[in-house]
């Protein structure tokens, strides 16, 4: 299981940059503090803090497992035991048997993962009555996804009452509220809609589903350019402010949302893995590390995805931001 | 002390500034109030005000107290968002931006 190592303003900041780069949620994160951040004078930063942080080991194959783990209804439930017994202590699993019963076991008030199909002939207020209440159980969620030793007292707690719970209470309880992604992308497509708008321009958003929990919002139209900024930094932010939006008003914590302009993510994502794929093939034939050149954590991600696909060769972060690089290593 | 007077100035800089094609901030400030609104849970409360910086122009943002922590973010990460998406907006109308968010 390979170490990410990241460094950042204060020790949360730093676990925040290592997750962005393992891709996962912090209960499915393990972390070790290197270094606390120490300030000088003036509160000036003398140096970072320093974690390193590694997906918790649940599974032989991270990637695999992680993928698994996110589809969590039905299928990642009836291989969990034959797959790995592991699993069922580490994060997401126990989350999954949540979802489930959210979608089926708590009655009309719960969002099932498809409230709005099945919802549309109900009346306006009561899905505005739906994403208030929603909105009032997030901080729970924060909360909890703070403590990931809680996670699975919690679930513990509501599978023992679940059959008799009422709605209400499972609101309160239930953090990983199941929305069904077409829910979540209506709203992205109307934020963003509504963003292009004022910013003047005329963009059209598509929603694309990437796959089983990962829907793109991709916007095309002319001039689009400043929506994504120098190296795309706008795009991260507009994304970034997409998700909080949604997040916001559906308390959903299933699927992806990303957000692309005239397919520039797609494009920098494909030359970058094209390019990381011949990295990989070189280490493999010299057997010598090599280390890329500085990218962002998106970039970098794209790049321990692309290479973790390759038999012969592993990678490592290492170097701090914003000169922080992979390193590509022979097995 | 005459609060009269000095709002009276305000007025005339505002309208001066509007007549040079940058309504009340132009479309930085749309979509720092947009973006805010849909943020927060008390969107009523949300209120931006324009004022001349050296460069540019700031933008100060108020929203109800509870809704502190939903533009800043953890690790004020929205709200480095907001800047970034607010700055793009007024790079737009040629403008240099600042967002100040104001408790």
């Amino acid at each position: 299981m390979e170490w990410v190592e990241t460094t950042g303003r204060t020790v949360e900041d730093a676990k925040e940059a290592a997750l962005d780069e393992l891709g996962v949620d912090e209960a499915d994160a393990e972390f070790e503090v290197l270094a606390e951040a120490q300030t000088g004078l003036f509160g000036r930063l003398r140096s970072e803090a320093r974690v390193r942080a590694r997906v918790k080991p649940t599974a032989p194959r991270s990637k695999d497992d992680r993928r698994d783990r996110r589809r969590r209804n039905g299928r990642s439930q009836s291989t969990a035991s034959g797959t790995s017994a592991g699993r069922a202590s580490g994060g997401r699993s126990p989350r999954s048997a949540t979802g489930e019963r959210d979608a089926d076991g708590t009655g009309p008030d719960e969002p099932a993962p498809t409230p709005s199909g099945t919802g549309s002939g109900d009346s306006a207020d009561d899905a505005q009555d739906q994403s208030a209440r929603r909105r009032r159980r997030r901080p729970r969620s924060r909360t909890r996804s703070e403590t990931p030793g809680g996670a699975p007292l919690d679930v513990s707690g509501a599978t023992d009452d679940s059959p008799l719970t009422k709605a209400p209470e499972a609101t309160a309880k239930g953090t990983d509220v199941e929305v069904a992604l077409e829910e979540q992308a209506d709203i992205a497509k109307e934020f963003l809609t509504e963003l292009t708008a004022e910013f003047g321009l005329e963009a059209t958003v598509a929603i694309n589903r990437s796959d089983d929990d990962t829907v793109e919002l991709q916007l095309t139209g002319g001039d689009l350019g400043i929506l994504i900024g120098p190296k795309g930094a706008t795009l991260v932010a507009i994304q970034n402010l997409t998700r909080t939006v949604v997040y916001n008003e559906t308390g959903a914590n299933n699927g992806h949302i990303n957000v692309d302009v005239g397919g520039y993510r797609q494009k920098r994502a494909e030359a970058l893995a094209r390019f990381a794929t011949q990295v990989a093939n070189t280490v493999k034939q010299t057997g010598q590390r090599t280390a890329m050149e500085p990218m962002s954590s998106i970039d970098r991600k794209v790049v321990h995805d692309t290479i973790t696909g390759i038999d012969g060769v592993s990678t490592i972060s290492e170097g701090e931001e914003p000169r922080r690089r992979v390193v590509v290593l022979p097995d | 002390m005459t609060p009269s007077d000095g709002g009276a100035l305000d007025e005339v800089e505002g309208d001066e500034w509007e007549d040079a094609g940058h309504p009340e901030g132009g479309r930085a400030r749309t979509v720092l109030q947009l973006l805010a609104t849909r943020l927060v849970d008390n969107p009523d409360a949300v209120r931006v005000e324009t004022s001349e910086a050296r460069n540019g122009i700031k933008l100060s943002l108020h929203v109800a107290p509870d809704d502190m922590g939903k533009v800043i973010g953890r690790r004020g990460r929205v709200a480095q968002s907001i800047r970034s998406v607010v700055r793009a907006a007024g790079a737009r109308d040629g403008v240099d931006v600042f967002v100040d968010i104001v408790d």
